[in-house]
């Protein structure tokens, strides 16, 4: 597989070859070229197979994480081609023309994290939030429970208490400190 | 119509007799996967009630109710989780944060009913069919949302330690405390464990965000003792802690210290209250301990003008007479006791109730009095010669050792007893030179010291002989005669002799053992001297204790002159510095509603 991790390093700038196991590894490419790096790997290194694609929030450093699973079954083995892009500004090339179900995940990155892949189809129409009114749920800046408390209406009769605050209730209720 | 949608659905009818392609109930046959996040499972016995997955929880579907069964008592809020499954998203954070490790999901995943308001449950207090599924999401092993390991203390090696007295415990760095202050949930499962009842999940805050007067002043709430309290405090608060169900507790102690260490005793004033306008009132406190001080502080902020009558030459009581610098070091306590004097509280020192001043005399000329003397009487060993020179009490050896006075232990030295003070003891002679055996009647999980303190002990040198029941002390023979005694005990065995009690030593017949000692330190319990009290003060007492009532008030009434109020050693059982400062708090406030202030 060093070949491998070779060929992409000089074709494509690849970097961070990592064997997590002896049957998968992954890689890592500048977002401007993974498109050009999956197309030769699916034409050229066998990797035929798009398993899934998706992608991680790292708002740390600012970037989205885009992973694309592949599979090579001659040689059973699988590579994970990871890139960042820029989380002000998230859009890549899309590989729907590579691989034909790819515009579905397409579709669902742009839903879930506002991932544009132009030209990819359907790729605004909504995916399984349907209605959705709010910032794209994925992202690790999206505040869920704010979101849950301005949308859904709490089912009469909740009460919960405060641990400390029940303890003095049952315990010493009489403290006055 | 086309003729062909009129005959279509009869066409199917051709398939009747086929197999079908669907397949009958399929959600009988097609279970979770083995770590599917279905309905919730929560071992209620092991469960806290701490409400960290209510914390943590992104779609507010968790309640914290009381359950049956499940009161709330040290450790244990009587609450537990009730998850609303109208809003559950089954993400499992609140599997994965649990601190105890008793929530998790079963693999279950259907549940039918026409009812949509029955979809919310109380995991293992209402019974439910996935109920001890084996199968479903648990916490993977090894992976932690919290950390269970406390940030180490620097300490200094026992090798070293036994040689000086200096402070064992370094205390931690701003990195060390920060980080340790991160790893409380701020549940408050703890507060009601400290009998001062402190803020701690406030004061812990404070430390994260880096506001230490906000802390301090948190501290003083409830505690003008944090110095001492941040190191030899009972941390009964560390025993609750709920991260300490799964790991290490929060060093809450270690916490409270840095928070005092880091404020500069110029800058206490500005962190902390001042004391309300003067009410004219004067209240007189027998005893400088930390509770009489503590009630003497809570008092001056109330407008009171306190006089603190100490038999002593300096303040502290206990702090500073019966705990070595090692632990508690002087410029720490001087500190405490500092900032309660710097707010005019008066410390008569050298003043001993019933010899220069009677109770009498403080009920005629104080509008209150309250009594917290402590325990300053050292029982005997009660065995045959234990009035021999060489048997010595151990509360006086610490007092010794305080006032610097050359304490001439000798190179054998026996510590009679399991307490904190029996550890002390030890402890310094140790730091004397000499060798030390301690010999306690049960065994050494039976010890009232701390866990800590007899590790400790034991690091430094000391031999522990369990199961010594003191028979005789002889004095020694030949040359050593008058300067070393025989210490002789017998042997015994636990023997459980009522179910539910805990074993009682039993002598073994003719298993009697003796060893030639220089030093015999007898630190086996303290009493009270009340012989101060007249019966004209009017004060009830049973079991040479005051009786007193929740505001900590012990005189009926029934006879003139000024109430009086009594705490700490002399009346709770705890016998602990936080317990006298809590009760040297409520006295304060029992006082001041008794004489017509806010409280009344």
């Amino acid at each position: 597989m060093n070949e491998l991790a070779n060929e992409l390093a000089r074709r494509y700038g690849a970097r961070d070859w990592h064997d997590q196991r002896p049957n998968l590894a992954s890689v890592w490419v500048d977002a401007i070229r993974v498109h050009d790096s999956l197309a030769w790997l699916k034409d050229s290194a066998g990797y035929v197979h798009l398993s899934f694609l998706t992608a991680v929030d790292n708002i740390e450093r600012k970037a989205f994480t885009l992973t694309y699973a592949l599979r090579n079954h001659e040689k059973s083995h699988g590579l994970i081609v990871h890139c960042d892009i820029d989380r002000d500004n998230p859009t890549i090339d899309s590989i729907h023309l590579l691989w034909g179900q790819a515009w579905t995940y397409q579709r669902e990155l742009k839903e879930w994290f506002g991932i544009d892949c132009p030209g990819s189809p359907r790729k605004d129409e909504e995916f399984v939030l349907e209605g959705w009114d709010a910032p794209p749920m994925m992202r690790r800046d999206f505040d869920s429970l704010a979101y849950s408390q301005a949308t859904y209406e709490d089912r009469p009769g909740r009460e919960s208490a405060d641990p400390a605050a029940h303890m003095k209730q049952k315990l010493y209720p009489e403290a006055s400190l | 119509m086309d003729i062909k949608d009129f005959i279509a659905p009869f066409a199917v009818w051709k398939r009747a007799f086929e197999k079908p392609f669907t397949v009958k109930k399929p959600i009988d046959d097609r279970p979770g996967a083995p770590r599917y996040r279905g309905f919730h499972i929560n071992d209620a016995d092991k469960c806290v009630g701490c409400g960290t997955c209510e914390a943590i929880c992104m779609n507010k579907a968790i309640d914290m109710v009381p359950a049956p069964g499940h009161d709330a008592g040290p450790g244990d809020s009587g609450l537990r989780p009730r998850i609303d499954y109208g809003r559950c998203c089954w993400c499992a954070l609140c599997v994965d944060i649990c601190p105890s490790g008793s929530l998790g999901m079963s693999n279950e995943y259907v549940w039918i009913d026409s009812d949509p308001e029955v979809f919310r449950y109380t995991p293992g207090v209402e019974p439910k069919p996935w109920d001890g599924a084996e199968l479903g999401y648990r916490r993977a092993e090894g992976y932690r949302l919290l950390d269970e390991h406390r940030v180490d203390m620097p300490e200094l090696h026992h090798a070293e330690a036994v040689k000086s007295f200096l402070e064992l415990v370094r205390g931690y760095s701003r990195q060390q405390a920060e980080k340790e202050a991160d790893r409380c949930v701020s549940c408050g499962v703890c507060i009601a464990s400290c009998p001062a009842h402190m803020d701690i999940p406030g004061y812990i805050k404070a430390v994260r965000d880096g506001e230490l007067d906000t802390g301090l002043r948190l501290l003083y709430e409830t505690n003008p003792f944090p110095e001492a309290c941040g190191r030899i405090c009972t941390h009964l608060c560390e025993e609750a802690c709920s991260i300490g169900t799964g790991g290490d507790p929060v060093a809450i102690r270690w916490l409270k210290r840095y928070i005092a260490d880091q404020v500069e005793l110029s800058d206490y004033a500005k962190a902390l209250p001042r004391a309300e306008a003067p009410t004219g009132r004067k209240v007189a406190v027998v005893g400088a301990g930390p509770g009489g001080l503590s009630a003497a502080y809570y008092l001056t902020l109330l407008g009171y003008k306190v006089t603190v009558f100490e038999k002593d030459g300096e303040a502290g009581g206990m702090l500073r007479y019966g705990i070595p610098e090692y632990r508690l070091p002087y410029p720490a306590l001087d500190k405490d006791i500092g900032y309660i004097e710097s707010l005019g509280v008066g410390i008569k020192r050298g003043v001993s109730i019933g010899k220069e001043i009677t109770l009498a005399k403080l009920r005629a000329d104080y509008d209150a009095v309250y009594l917290s003397t402590g325990l300053p009487t050292a029982y005997g060993l009660e065995v045959p010669g234990d009035k021999h020179p060489r048997v010595l009490d151990g509360v006086a050896v610490l007092a010794a050792a305080t006032r610097g006075e050359e304490l001439r232990l000798g190179e054998r030295v026996a510590v009679i007893g399991g307490g904190n003070v029996a550890m002390d003891a030890a402890r310094t002679a140790l730091r004397h030179g000499a060798k030390v055996d301690i010999l306690y009647r049960r065994r050494e999980q039976d010890m009232p010291a701390d866990a800590e303190e007899i590790s400790e002990a034991k690091a430094e040198g000391a031999r522990l002989v369990e199961k010594a029941i003191p028979l005789e002390v002889k004095d020694a023979a030949g040359a050593y005669a008058g300067k070393s005694a025989i210490f002789v005990w017998n042997d015994a065995v636990m023997v459980q002799k009522e179910p539910g009690k805990r074993p009682v030593p039993e002598p073994i017949p003719g298993a009697v053992r003796e060893e030639r000692y220089d030093s015999i330190i007898a630190a086996i319990g303290q009493g009270p001297d009340l012989s101060f009290v007249a019966e004209s003060d009017g004060v009830p007492m049973k079991r040479f204790k005051p009786i007193v009532d929740a505001d900590g008030k012990a005189s009926t009434g029934t006879v003139a002159g000024a109430p009086v109020f009594a705490g700490g050693d002399l009346v709770n059982d705890r016998k602990d510095a936080i317990s006298a400062i809590a009760d040297g708090h409520r006295a304060a406030v029992g006082i001041d509603r008794l004489l017509g202030g806010k409280g009344a």
